[in-house]
């Protein structure tokens, strides 16, 4: 079923129950058969801030598809999130991005919660959006264009430019910008000049990702020349410390040849993440 | 007194939702409003505005009046013993603040202590947190027991001689158990420790005697008691009040200005600096009086304890209900009651009742030690009026039972 076609369907679906206690009740019923999430996920990173009782959200990417999971200890608020799910789980990042999650208004759910469960539905529908925007394709990765070596030599100077300003971004938990940490794993610039960046984090979960993330679109669209930056965050393969570059390892004082590979000052380095 | 006849008064309780007739559950949240507040604050704004104690104008001379006499009627209302002791301010959080703030320049070292109790609203317990940082004192919660009674043993061995203040809630928002608060008091001045008094509640369903209690200060709002919003009162100990500070600086406050020293005004407008809210403080005049005059019925005050008893008693007797605040004696209860429901969630069976038309309260209620203490996240309130009937106690009893079924 396309996106159009699924949202159409829940609006219908809703549109049978007249009587708000009823719309409920159907929501209560969604809620209950909301596919199990372990509890071992119920962490803070996957906390939805804004929801006056608790919800988590978790995603995983398959085949540039968006799937989705969550939970909530209130069974009205995980039938809606249910409900969210049944729409835009498997879709692409790029049809979830560019939706206007308008038939939450079709259905009146907004207008009918309390101002507090409401923001809490703003809230959900902010955290797909976002986990979609950071998943999007780039325009520029898509079409296959091929580069003649004219196009090249005039891109050349520019990509190095992005590399500089890929390393004005740092880790906020090592002290070393986020190309030398290995963190960058495809750099392409297409006619349009447009570039397409796919990186990682040290680890899942980080805090800190979406400033991080804003850090590099932020310091790559300043780079002169560049019409658009596009970023996929991925966590496969994982990021290990082999990716540091040399000068990384020399900053960290890591020898990947050493056997024990132990920093020479260790204390410097705990917390950090690398071991 | 009927009350249908008190429903009369409330233009509110006729509203419906969802198509359903209101039954408004929220009351320790905020009261409705009584017509005779309506209007006379309508009244107020619209014949006799002018700022109060300024201009020698017949409008000023009435909006002075009016606001004044509100000060005797307060005077009365709380048994005070001069009207010096009753400030005005925006409420029960702004009244606290005072103390916390002004108390605290006047009398607190660093290393004192100050004492609140576990089951206090977040507007008892913040000021003190803002005053024990700025002056290096210590604020030391006494624990409430799992009926929500206060541990007045343990609240005794706490006082030392560096206790220098307790602030104590007369009857809790979410346990609504009735504090012996001139016990408290009691106990206190033997160890030589002033009391706060927070009547937010207790004014609503016990009211105040503060000679025969003789607390150090109690604060109250007058929107729980039927007041405008914005209304609020302070009472003090007019030798505590002269000696502290003022707390904002403007004009009222003062007696002569100039740049090398000012002055400032004798009780209670060395408290009221500003533009006060001439507007609305006198609809605690027919406030209080209903309050007053509901609280020396015995007709209505034994229906309102019918409905109290029979929500009490449903509550009870639901062994999927968790009540919290369970009375030794009813008469230990004010109508507030918070509860949780095994399995399910608070918010949900809030949400659900909203539908069905009626108004309660779910969350944390401002008081999260409270919620702490008892090891849950939130919970469902429904906090009565003398105009709430019996039968919307048996509409909220019935519709929780349906809502439940709904979430099982
Ligand atoms: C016990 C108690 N204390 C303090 C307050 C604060 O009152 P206000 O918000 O009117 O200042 C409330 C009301 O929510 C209360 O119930």
């Amino acid at each position: 079923m396309t996106l159009e076609e699924k949202k159409a369907e829940v609006i219908d679906d809703f549109s049978m129950y007249e009587e708000w206690l009823d719309k409920y009740e159907y929501l209560i019923e969604l809620g209950k058969n909301l596919e199990a999430y372990p509890e071992s996920e119920k962490t803070d990173d996957k906390l939805i801030k804004g929801c006056q009782s608790r919800v988590w959200l978790d995603y995983k990417v398959e085949d540039g598809k968006l799937f989705f999971r969550a939970d909530s200890d209130a069974i009205i608020t995980k039938g809606i999130i249910s409900l969210l799910i049944s729409v835009y789980s498997g879709r692409t990042a790029d049809e979830i991005a560019s939706d206007d999650f308008g038939f939450i208004e079709n259905i009146g759910l907004k207008e009918n919660l309390s101002p507090t469960r409401a923001n809490g539905l703003v809230s959900m529908i902010n955290t797909i959006k976002a986990a979609a925007e950071a998943n999007r394709k780039s325009a520029a990765k898509e079409d296959d264009e091929v580069l003649s070596a004219d196009d090249v030599k005039a891109l050349a100077p520019m990509y190095e430019n992005v590399v500089l300003a890929l390393k004005q971004v740092y880790d906020p938990e090592i002290p070393v910008n986020i190309y030398d940490l290995g963190l960058i794993y495809e750099l392409n610039i297409n006619k349009a000049r447009e570039v397409y960046i796919k990186m990682t984090f040290t680890a899942p979960n980080c805090p800190m990702a979406d400033e991080v993330l804003n850090d590099v679109k932020v310091s790559v669209e300043d780079v002169p020349g560049v019409t658009g930056v596009k970023i996929d965050l991925v966590f496969e393969p994982v990021w290990d410390r082999s990716m540091l570059s040399e000068e990384a390892r020399l900053e960290l004082g890591i020898d990947l040849d050493d056997e024990n590979s132990e920093p020479s000052e260790p204390t410097e380095y705990d917390g950090y993440g690398l071991h | 007194m009927k009350v249908e006849d008190i429903r009369k008064m409330f233009p509110a309780l006729d509203a419906s939702v969802y198509g359903k007739p209101l039954v408004y559950f929220d009351n320790a949240a905020t009261a409705q409003r009584m017509d005779k507040v309506l209007s006379l604050m309508g009244d107020l704004s619209a014949y006799h505005n002018a700022n109060i104690h300024r201009a020698v104008h017949k409008l000023a001379g009435d909006a002075t009046d009016a606001y004044e006499k509100t000060r005797d009627l307060v005077k009365e209302f709380l048994n005070a013993s001069s009207r010096e002791e009753i400030v005005f301010t925006s409420g029960t959080t702004a009244s606290i603040n005072l103390v916390a703030f002004c108390f605290g320049e006047a009398f607190i070292r660093e290393g004192d202590e100050i004492l609140v109790s576990e089951a206090e609203h977040h507007s008892n317990i913040v000021p003190w947190q803002l005053m024990c940082q700025r002056k290096k004192a210590v604020l030391k919660p006494v624990p409430v027991d799992d009926d929500g009674y206060l541990r007045l043993d343990v609240l005794e061995n706490m006082i030392s001689s560096r206790t220098k203040l307790v602030a104590i809630t007369q009857i809790s928002n979410v346990l609504g158990i009735i504090n012996p608060v001139k016990e408290i008091v009691n106990i206190c001045h033997s160890k030589g420790c002033k009391v706060l008094i927070d009547g937010a509640q207790g004014v609503v369903h016990s009211g105040i005697d503060v000679q025969d209690v003789d607390c150090d200060f109690y604060a109250f709002s007058g929107h729980k008691l039927y007041a405008a919003t914005g209304t609020g009162v302070l009472y003090g100990k007019k030798e505590l009040l002269e000696e502290m500070p003022p707390y904002m600086g403007g004009g009222e406050m003062i007696g002569t200005v100039s740049f090398k020293e000012t002055t400032f005004a004798p009780l209670p407008e060395k408290f009221e600096a500003g533009t006060q809210n001439f507007n609305a403080v006198p609809t605690l005049g027919p406030a209080m009086e209903f309050a007053r005059s509901v609280a020396s019925d015995s007709e209505i005050v034994s229906y309102n304890e019918k409905v109290r008893d029979y929500l009490l008693e449903a509550l009870l007797s639901d062994d999927r209900i968790r009540l919290f605040g369970v009375p030794h004696r009813t008469i230990d209860k004010a109508p507030v009651f918070s509860f949780a429901m095994k399995g399910v969630h608070h918010e949900d069976l809030a949400l659900i009742l909203d539908k069905m038309g009626i108004a309660v309260r779910s969350g944390q209620m401002c008081a999260e030690p409270v919620m702490d203490r008892f090891g849950v996240t939130g919970m469902l309130r429904a906090s009565i009026a003398p105009y709430n009937t019996l039968e919307e106690a048996e509409y909220f009893i019935k519709s929780l039972e349906k809502a439940a079924a709904m979430l099982a």
